[in-house]
Order: C-alpha cells, then structure tokens, then sequence
C-alpha cells in the first residue's frame, strides 16, 4: 500500500513535542548522575559538577513545561491529529476547561505530576544549602521514572506490544486503527470527543493540581531520609524534613478534602466520603505522612523516632506510588467507580514501585545500626511516648485500610498462581472500613488528647503529676457533661460510638485548654492545637451526618413490593413527585412546582415546607436539582445536586430520573410508538365517547392556540379545536387546544396531554389537507371603502367602522418597524341580524405588503385587508364565504399514556455535616500554621 | 522488653483482632444458584452482564425504587432482578454489573449496583463531525 499523503495536518509540534520528551528524559538521566557525582565530590572545593546538576535538572524542567505548554497548544487550536486534543477537548469545550481536559487523561496528569516535582526542585536548589546534592538526586532519579511514563517508546523484544509509557503527543492515527484514515482528507471528517461532562466542573480544575501537588511533596521527606541515609548525618535533616511532612501533609490533605467537598457538591451519591478504593489509597499516603510528622516532632526535641520517622517517609512515598498503580492500573474496574482503565502502564508502575521500595529498605536496613536513638527509652509519663504510640496507631490504621483496599490485587496475585481462585471481595464497604477504623479514630483522639498534658521527656514528672492528673480528671468530666449532651442531639445507642464521641471531645476540651489557658491564644504556637481541634471536631460531624442521614424523600406509604424486612426501608429513596402536587414525606412536604431551561441545563424547582411535630408549618424554602442535556437535546448527560446547606441542617437533592420521553430521544420515539391511537370524527357541540373518558368539541379556530406555538411563528393554514375532556370516572374536566398548522410544505402538530387522565389528543393530518382545499377553493370578493362605510356581502351587512392602530391577531407577532393595522369589521346577518366583529390585519415588513386572514367560523365568512391607498385612503377588502367543515373532523386521542409531569427526586437529610467541613478545614489550617512558623523559625 | 514493644504488640494484636473480626465481611461473587441456597440475611455480590434483548421495567409512577430486569450470571444463568433503586442512566450501555443483594421469595433483590460502563479511551469509533 502506498503512504497516503494526509491533507490539513500539523505536524511540528508533534516533532517538537517528541524532542522535548527525548530531552527531559536524557537530563533526568543526567542529572540524577550529575548530582550523584556532586554528592560524591562535596568535600572538593572545585568540584563543579553541582553547578553542572543544576542546569541540567532545570533543562529537564523547561524541556517538560516546554512539552505542556506544545500540548495546550495543539489542545487550544483543536488539531485533532493529536490523540490527545481528539480524545479530551471538542469544538465546543469552553477555554475554562481546557486545564480540566489537560489533566483528565493519564499522560496530562503524569505531567501534572511531574511539573510540581520540577517547580519543588528548583526550590530545593534555591533553599535547600548542603543537602541540595544528595537530596536532588533522589528527586532526580523520580523524575528519571516519571519521565519515563509518557516517553512512549516500544521495546525492540517480545511482540511488539511492550512499550515504556504513552506519548502525549502522538498522532491519532498512530494510536488508531480505522477505516476513515483510508481518506487522506480525514482531518475535515472528525472532531473531538471532549472532555467527560461530569468533570466540567470548576473543582476540577483545583482538585488534581492540588492533590498532585501533594503527592508531589511526599517526595521531598522521602529524598531527605534516602539522603540522611546516604550521608549518614542523621540529625540535620529532620529540621526541613519536618517543613517538608508539614507541606505535604498540607497540600495533601486539602487535595483530598477538594475531592470530598466536590463529591458531595457535584456528583450524586450524597455524601462526602464513601470508602472507595481511589479515595483510600489517597488517604492513606496523607496517614502515613502525619504519622511521619509526628515522630519527626518527636525526633527534633529528643532525639527518639528517628528510625521510624525514616521508615515513615519511606512508605508514604512508596505509597503514593501504590495509590497510581491502583487508579492507573485498571486492576480496580471492578470495585471503583473512577478509576482510569488499562493502558498499558500496569507493568512500569510495579517496577517504579518496587524499585523505590527496595532502594528506600536496603539503605534503611544497611544503616539500621548507625542510626543513633538515646540511650534510655522513652518514658511512659512522657509526651514523646504517646505521640509514638498515636503514630503507630495511625499507621496500623492505614495498613488495614490498605490491606482491604488491595484486595483485588491480591486477588489478582492467587489467581496467577491458582486459575481456580474464587476472587474476594468486600461485601458492604462502608460499614466494613468503619468497623475497625472507629477504634483507630478513637485511638487517636484519645492520645491527641492526653499527649497535650504530658511533657518531652517526662520532664520535672515528680513536680508536674499532681498537675497532670487533676487537668486531666477535669477535663474527663467536662468531657463526659458534653458526652451527655451531644448524644441527646445524635441520638446514639451503640456504645461504641459513645465511646468515639467521648474520645473525640477529650481532645477538642484538652486542646481547646491548651490553646486557652496554656498558650493563650498565642497563634504561633497554635497550629498542632488547632489541627487537633479539628480532628476531633470532624470526627463528631462525621458521626452525626453518619447516624442521622436520613433519606426524607422516602414514602412510606408506597407500595411495598417484594419487601418485608424493615430493614430495606431507609433504602427506599426515592419518591415520585407530580408537578403541582404536594406530598408529604418526612417532616416535609415537598411540591414539583415547575422546570426551566437555561440552555441544555433544566433546573425543576422543588418548594419544601418543613412541618413541625404539631403539624404546623415551620420554614418554606426552595431547591432547584437539574439535569443537563447535550448539546442537541437527544440524551441526559449529567444531573447536579442541589443542597440546602444551613448551620445544621443540610437538605440534598438530586434529580433520581425523569419520564422517559424526556431522557432521551430513543426513549422518546418508544413511547410514542407504543401509543394506540383511535381516530373519533367529532362534529362541533358533538360529544364522544372514548373508553375512559368523554369529549365535547367546543370551538373550532383558525389559528394555534397551543401554549408551546414559537413566538412569531407565521403559519399558512392553522387549525386548532378547542375540546373539553371529561373523566368518566370523577367530575374533574379539562381544556385542551390541540392544532396542526402548515407553515410553508411543513405540517405542525400541536397535540396535547392530560396526564392526570394518561391521554393525549393529536389532530389528523388530513384536516390540513381540507383546509388547504378550502384555501385554493375561495372566490373572493374585492371592495374599496372608506372608514365608517357599509357593504354587502351575501346576506350580510358589513360595517367599516374603525382602524385599530394597535391590532392583534393570533398568528401575528408585533415586530419593530412593522406598520401594522387591523380593520374593525361589524358583521350582521340580516335575517337573524346576528351580530359579528372581526379584524382582519394589514401589514408592512420590509417594505412587503402582507395580510392576516380572520374568519367568522359560524357565518362561514373570510376576510383578507388587503391594501391601502394613500392617495384616497380607501381600503381594500376582500371576502369570501364558504360554510366551515364542522361536522366530521377527525380527532386522534391514545389513553394509557405515560405522564409526563412527574420527577423522581431523592432528598437527603444531614446533620452536623459543616462540623466535619469546619473541623476538617480547621486541621488543614493548623497544619498550615505550624508550617509557616517552622519556615520562619531559625531553630 | 522496652515498654514500646509492649505498647506496639498490644496494638498490633488489637489489629489482627480487627482483621479477623472484618474478615467476615469478605466474601466471594456469588452466582444466582449460589446466592438462592443461602439461608441467612446475607448480602452478596453477583458479577453478571445484562441481559439487552429482556425486558426492562422502570414505572416511577407505581414505585420509583423498583427496577427490573435481566442479567446473565457468570454460570450463564438467567434471570430477574429487582433493584430497588432509580434505572440508572445509560443502563442500556453498560458491559458489566455487580450487584449486591439477596434472594427473596426465589427473586433477587438487589440494593445496589455498580455499572461498567464502556470507556471513551476503549472505545475504537472515530466521532464524526456531525452536520450541526
């Protein structure tokens, strides 16, 4: 086969972007030996190979930006060639979600990562003095392994298929095989599939880079250790590892709270946190790293821990590792619900975790023995004692969320050995991770209490006892008062979590004394406090939320079904509302008033009255769920919250499905064609009868009369019957207009529905085709008279009497710069001398003379105003008769038809959820405190 | 023995008392056959692929948290089931389910259900620039 020539392709940046990848792996490479070799020559003076180090790092630095900005650029300009830009961003994506788009695929998020590595680099060669050498090849050598994941290149042995990573910049053809790259004009034929509506979302665009700046900084503690290590200076590198944890720890946590603030906000499980294999194993590195900054406190002021804090740091970033291979690996499809599927990757990110492990271990274990610890163990009356003991509590914690979480790699691991194995799985996550993760938070509440009143070393013990136990024994008091209280709010029962409770107040109280009375509110010294209040304040809004969640958009009173154990009840969640119906459900009466668009979002609007016990009305808000449809109507792609956030209370909302006429057009088109339609031929007064129901046919109109006729719409011919159903079965009475108009060669059909009855009413098109006959079979008259003349016309008289200067008519819509008129006819029969009026309608548009017809159905007459003279200002009319077809006229109703007024809604009831938002916040900022002091600090 | 070690062992006893004690809460996916003989309340979890060609039925105006259809267990048995939720959006796309629940009077009802639904990175159509 011949190359084909492709037509429209840019391909520089496609080259440039490969160089740049070549070029930011070779200077990994290169400076990982260049500071190997700084490392080794630091006691020369004339050694240069740091300065050699730096500048390559920072060409592997700007090789990568470099590399980020080629593929905005391709993304920003929509050069679907590029994989990439084809697979994340489409014509119509806003500019505000094109960082969104960058990071929601592997290669973009690997960058991600490996750019706030890059940017922590350059502060390390600007901040890091003495340990620059040894720490920045650590950090290199990472990089060397990053990089390595978006080189993209296939190894020369085995099939073929092995390759290192995946290049961001590839060309789609390359990556895809079809049959349209036959066409050298492909280009023109494709657009990109954008990115995933769910993430459309502005926490999106902060939730990765913060996380990931996160996970960028759990390198650099694990560099100081490996660097300790390879120095063995044992001692000065806890002061910037500790600044480093706190960062970490930092940067870390509020990534993680980002993704539970936007969880709860966004995405449609309601709750914040839901022990999902992804959110775990970003917890558990941020764990570990905590642990690891306590027993880095506890090695700067007494020299203990050192070795744990080591290990510590170690496993965070193995960790962090670990928690990729997970997300990346596919191994999670089965139980995550976002995790990214297989790319290929799974093999390189074992061996980038095991490579680091085993590094990170052999240099511990070698060094085991060096690593100095005091003398005489730590005391149990000493602060350092339970601080160790809360760190190890931390971290067994972590190990049993990890050890469930990897179930299906171990899963994966049996299997290989025995094809037979049945995998395991965990039944019911939530209450599963809670179940043993209750003891560990109350562990370490506990112990963030109690380790408050102790002091390092124990110190002045024999003074300070007396002190120690009467704090303490006030403050378990004050604490079993709050205990009281708290679970007549909760309303607890289960010991266990009485027992959380009680813990996690201990801490709040015992920290809250040391901020007030030990410190003073001095804020510097406040940060641990602070993060500590925080803990313990999160753990009560977790129990709260927790016990009392409760589902208020449950009906008690519906059919029950296959159920019989109570138990099923709280999962019953949703309920049906009809538009304009209230219904009770809860401590709420909740009312569907109505639905709106704003472009292809539709908000339904939900009145809430809360009902107190007594039945009396106590507040009335509103809340507005929506849905989002794609751009041309034909499906539902995304549905948004709506939350009610108060104090206490929070009430969330979200839109559990719509009629199925309205998800998409497939469903649509099913039901309308599982509808039976009976044709009725109704005479005008005439009644019918239908199975259920029966109709009068009141009016017969010569326009649309349809609520949902576009504004200005100007038909040829329109038709609308105006007929009244009744329900054979109750008294209540409907008023429906159904039309059919011909506008051009288009016939419109206006029909209607009356849910309540289930029935839908639709106009024949052959009354279209009568009318049209009708139109051509006119003979018109012509007069020319003068306001306030009279004329005859068959047996009638008709009376000029006046021109309306502000006429309307119901096919015309008033449009600036019209000249519009309409002339006020009196007709009267004279022989009944029934009296008529009418107006028909003179228009000027554009300088074309136009004219609306009126009728009088019941005389049979039609008059056209046809022109005007301005020299004698005589008007032209036109008239005609022809009895109206009024017998006859066939009219189509379905019954059993599907409602469409209805949304299932599911609303939820928390309480105390902002405890754990403001406890959770108050942690971050404690850590951040304590960050910022140990920066400026000089110690 | 340093009372560290004291401290460390009784945590890590208390963990292994942990592990044994949530242990129970792992179990096998299940397949219908399976799941029907189980006497107990259990909650299980049956992996299986949805049945396309069989009804499904979702009326929200008789019971919004009753849906019903049919899945394909990994024995290849047949057969239907009541989730007592909302039919999820894009059902009909999905390659695979997991769901978790228990017989009831020869009928699975399952209280939750995870869909696998089919990634753009596998999916192998080019988009075509619509007319639009």
């Amino acid at each position: 086969m011949n190359e084909i020539q492709y037509i429209g392709e840019t391909l520089w940046p496609g080259r440039l972007g490969h160089f740049l990848i070549i070029t930011g792996f070779v200077a990994a490479l290169g400076s990982t030996v260049a500071y190997y070799l700084a490392e080794k020559e630091r006691d020369k003076t004339n050694s240069n190979w740091l300065n050699t180090a730096n500048w390559t790092f920072t060409i592997h630095g700007i090789s990568i930006i470099g590399l980020m900005g080629i593929i905005f650029y391709v993304m920003l300009n929509r050069m679907y060639e590029y994989a990439y830009a084809f697979n994340h961003v489409s014509d119509d994506l806003p500019f505000k979600y094109m960082f969104s788009a960058f990071w929601e695929g592997q290669e973009g998020s690997f960058l991600l990562w490996i750019f706030w590595h890059i940017i922590l680099g350059w502060i390390l060669i600007w901040k890091a003095g003495e340990w620059k050498p040894a720490v920045m090849t650590f950090l290199s050598l990472i990089q060397v392994w990053l990089t390595s994941m978006i080189l993209g290149t296939y190894l020369p042995f085995g099939n073929g298929e092995s390759r290192i990573g995946i290049n961001p910049t590839v060309l789609l053809r390359e990556v895809q095989d079809a049959p349209i790259f036959a066409n050298a004009e492909y280009l023109e034929l494709i657009s990109g599939s954008g990115l995933n509506i769910l993430l459309q979302n502005y926490w999106m665009t902060i939730h990765p880079p913060t996380t990931f700046l996160g996970f960028a900084a759990c390198a650099i503690p694990f560099c100081y250790a490996l660097a300790a290590l390879w120095r063995q200076d044992y001692r000065g590198w806890l002061k910037p590892g500790l600044k480093w944890g706190l960062f970490a720890s930092f940067t870390l946590g509020t990534g993680i709270l980002m993704g539970s603030a936007w969880a709860y906000e966004a995405l449609t499980f309601g709750g914040y946190w839901a022990w999902d294999p992804v959110e775990n194993m970003s917890l558990v590195p941020w764990l570990i790293m905590v642990a690891g900054v306590h027993t880095n406190l506890i090695a700067r002021s007494t020299g203990h821990s050192i070795r744990a804090t080591m290990i510590f740091y170690i496993l965070t970033f193995c960790l962090v590792v670990y928690s990729t291979y997970l997300v990346r690996s596919g191994i999670l499809e089965d139980t995550s619900v976002h995790a990214f599927t297989e790319m290929g990757l799974e093999n390189q990110l074992v061996f980038f975790i095991l490579f680091f492990l085993i590094l990170g271990l052999v240099m511990f274990f070698r060094r085991y023995n060096s690593i100095p610890t005091p003398q005489k163990e730590e005391d149990w009356n000493s602060r350092e004692f339970w601080m160790f003991v809360g760190a190890m509590v931390i971290v067994i914690g972590s190990a049993l969320i990890t050890w469930s979480t990897s179930l299906p790699v171990t899963n994966a691991i049996m299997q290989f050995f025995d094809p037979f194995y049945a995998s395991r799985v965990i039944e019911d996550p939530i209450s599963h991770y809670n179940r043993h993760q209750l003891w560990v938070g109350m562990l370490m509440a506990f112990l963030t209490g109690i380790s408050i009143y102790m002091r390092y070393r124990g110190a002045n013990w024999e003074h300070y006892k007396k002190k120690f136990f009467s704090q303490t024994g006030v403050a378990l008091l004050l604490t079993a008062v709050l205990t009281w209280a708290t679970i007549q709010w909760i309303q607890v029962v289960a010991w266990q979590y009485i027992l959380l409770i009680f813990a996690a107040l201990f801490a709040f109280i015992v920290n809250l004394d040391h901020v007030l009375f030990r410190i003073k509110g001095n804020l510097k010294a406040s940060g641990s406090a602070m993060a500590h209040i925080g803990f313990a304040m999160m753990i009560i809004g977790i129990m709260a939320s927790g016990i009392n969640k409760t589902y208020i958009s449950s009906n008690v009173f519906a059919q029950s079904g296959l159920l019989e154990g109570m138990e099923d009840e709280d999962l019953l969640s949703n309920i049906v509302l009809i538009k304009g119906e209230p219904i009770f459900m809860r401590g709420y009466i909740a009312t569907y008033v109505g639905d709106r668009f704003d472009g292809p979002e539709r908000s339904f609007d939900i009145e809430f009255t809360r009902i107190d016990e007594d039945g009396r009305e106590v507040e009335t808000f509103m809340l507005s769920p929506n849905v989002i449809y794609d751009k041309q109507f034909t499906k539902i792609e995304a549905a948004n919250p709506d939350i009610r956030r108060q104090p206490v209370i929070d009430i969330f909302t979200r839109i559990a499905r719509l009629p199925a006429q309205q998800i998409d057009l497939e469903s649509a088109r099913e039901v309308e064609d599982s509808l039976k339609f009976e044709t009725y031929y109704m005479s005008l007064g005439d009644t019918t009868f239908t199975s259920k129901h029966f109709v009068v046919l009141e009016e017969i109109h010569h326009s649309i009369l349809h609520p949902e006729r576009e504004q200005g719409s100007q038909e040829d011919l329109a038709l609308s019957l105006k007929l009244k159903v009744h329900s054979l079965d109750s008294d209540s009475a409907y008023t429906i207009v159904p039309g059919i108009s011909l506008r051009g060669s288009f016939v419109f059909r206006y029909p209607e529905q009356i849910d309540p009855f289930n029935l839908r009413v639709q106009l024949s098109d052959t009354l279209i085709e009568d009318l049209f006959h009708s139109e051509i079979a006119l003979d018109y008259s012509t007069f020319l008279v003068e306001r306030g003349e009279t004329f005859e016309f068959g047996g009638y008289d008709i009376k000029f009497v006046d021109v309306n200067q502000d006429p309307w008519h119901p096919s015309y819509e008033p449009q600036t710069d019209d000249i519009a008129l309409s002339a006020i006819l009196e007709v009267t029969n004279r022989l009944s001398s029934a009296q008529y009026r009418t107006e028909p309608l003179y228009l000027i548009r554009d300088t074309r003379q136009t004219n609306y017809k009126t009728m009088i159905p019941e005389a049979g007459l039609h008059f056209r105003f046809t022109r005007i003279d301005p020299n004698t200002g005589q008007m032209t009319f036109k008239v005609a008769e022809q009895p109206m077809k009024v017998e006859n006229l066939p009219v189509q109703i379905a019954e059993n038809v599907p409602r469409t007024d209805f949304i299932v809604l599911e609303a939820i009831r928390f309480e105390g959820l902002n405890f754990f938002w403001v406890g959770s916040s108050l942690m971050m900022l404690g850590l951040l405190f304590a960050m910022i002091v140990r920066i400026r600090s000089k110690m | 023995m340093k009372k560290i070690h004291l401290v460390a062992g009784l945590l890590l006893a208390g963990a292994v008392v942990l592990l044994v004690i949530s242990s129970s809460d792992l179990g096998t996916y299940y397949t219908f056959a399976e799941a029907e003989l189980l006497e107990d309340d259990r909650n299980v979890k049956i992996i299986g692929l949805l049945s396309k060609d069989k009804e499904m039925i979702y009326r929200p105006e008789i019971d919004p948290n009753r849906f019903t259809f049919y899945m394909t267990d990994e024995a290849g048995e047949e057969r239907m089931v009541v989730l007592l939720s909302e039919k999820p959006q894009d059902f009909e796309m999905s390659e695979q389910l997991v769901l978790t629940g228990r017989f009831r009077d020869g009928v699975f009802v399952a209280r939750e259900m995870l869909m696998k639904c089919p990634s753009k990175y596998q999916d192998e159509e080019i988009f075509v620039r619509s007319e639009i």
